[in-house]
């Protein structure tokens, strides 16, 4: 399983998602685009792109949500015809999470919505408490953090 | 769930059989609830998500084997049983205790599962 983690934390809740929901591909990051995780990449310049839009299409749908219903959506689905999407937030004590995942004809919607409960829930329960010396990412340093993070998962 | 569901009175049929705890309407393809009508103690979501899978993997299996489409397939596990029948990418499901009547049950189950929509 191509599997890479930033955080050592993360790593085995995502990889009980992997399988048991069968994710073809899968993606954790922070709002602002920072990846933690990946699953089923095998270039960085897959992530980085992928990172940029998913940050990008939550912040939409964050604020559409909550434009509409005064909420954010809890969840973003999109059906292709060979291959699915899912995007929703994932809430640790470490903070809020962006989570992506890829399936398709071996997995289905409500398989990976089960296992994104159940990932949520795990995660929330591997995440160490937010340190008061974590350091924030910002615009400045973001590129940099970046690609740190994209060495660290595809160095290995 | 909408009580103007055209699914919603076989359901509620099936539900009334003696050791139903639920029954519901799958989608096979994205595992997720169409209707249902299910006791509290009865995860409609989770029991979608799995049912349709398994169902899915009969119907690949028996495929595979060269027996055609699954007209019925059933679960026997200690605290009861979930049955399955389907039509198209639609799934009747029924979650039952022990003490139903399986053969009756079947029969109601075929029912159903013949008169949903194509």
């Amino acid at each position: 399983m191509s599997l890479a983690v930033v955080e050592r934390w993360v790593e085995a809740p995502l990889r009980r998602f992997v399988e048991d929901a069968q994710a073809v591909l899968a993606l954790l990051l922070t709002p602002s685009g920072q990846v933690l995780a990946q699953h089923g990449f095998t270039r960085a310049v897959d992530v980085m792109s992928a990172c940029a839009l998913a940050a990008a299409i939550h912040a939409s749908s964050t604020e559409l949500g909550r434009q509409l219903q005064g909420r954010p959506f809890a969840g973003l689905h999109h059906a292709g015809r060979r291959r699915q999407l899912f995007l929703a937030r994932a809430d640790t004590p470490r903070g809020p999470y962006v989570f992506l995942t890829v399936f398709d004809q071996a997995s289905s919607l409500g398989l990976v919505q089960l296992y994104y409960d159940e990932f949520t829930a795990r995660l929330g329960d591997a995440a160490p408490p937010k340190s008061n010396d974590t350091t924030e990412v910002l615009a400045e340093n973001f590129e940099s953090e970046l690609d740190r993070n994209l060495k660290l998962l595809f160095s290995r | 769930m909408s009580s103007s569901s055209p699914f919603i009175p076989s359901l509620e049929h099936l539900t009334r059989q003696r050791g139903v705890l639920g029954s519901l309407v799958v989608s096979e393809t994205d595992g997720i609830v169409i209707d249902a009508v299910v006791q509290p103690s009865v995860k409609a979501p989770v029991v979608a998500a799995l049912a349709a899978s398994l169902y899915r993997r009969a119907r690949q299996s028996a495929h595979a084997a060269g027996l055609g489409g699954v007209k019925y397939l059933e679960l026997v596990a200690d605290g009861g049983r979930l049955c399955m029948a389907g039509r198209d990418d639609l799934v009747v499901v029924l979650v039952t205790d022990t003490r139903v009547g399986v053969g009756l049950l079947r029969v109601e189950l075929l029912r159903t599962a013949a008169e949903l929509p194509e």
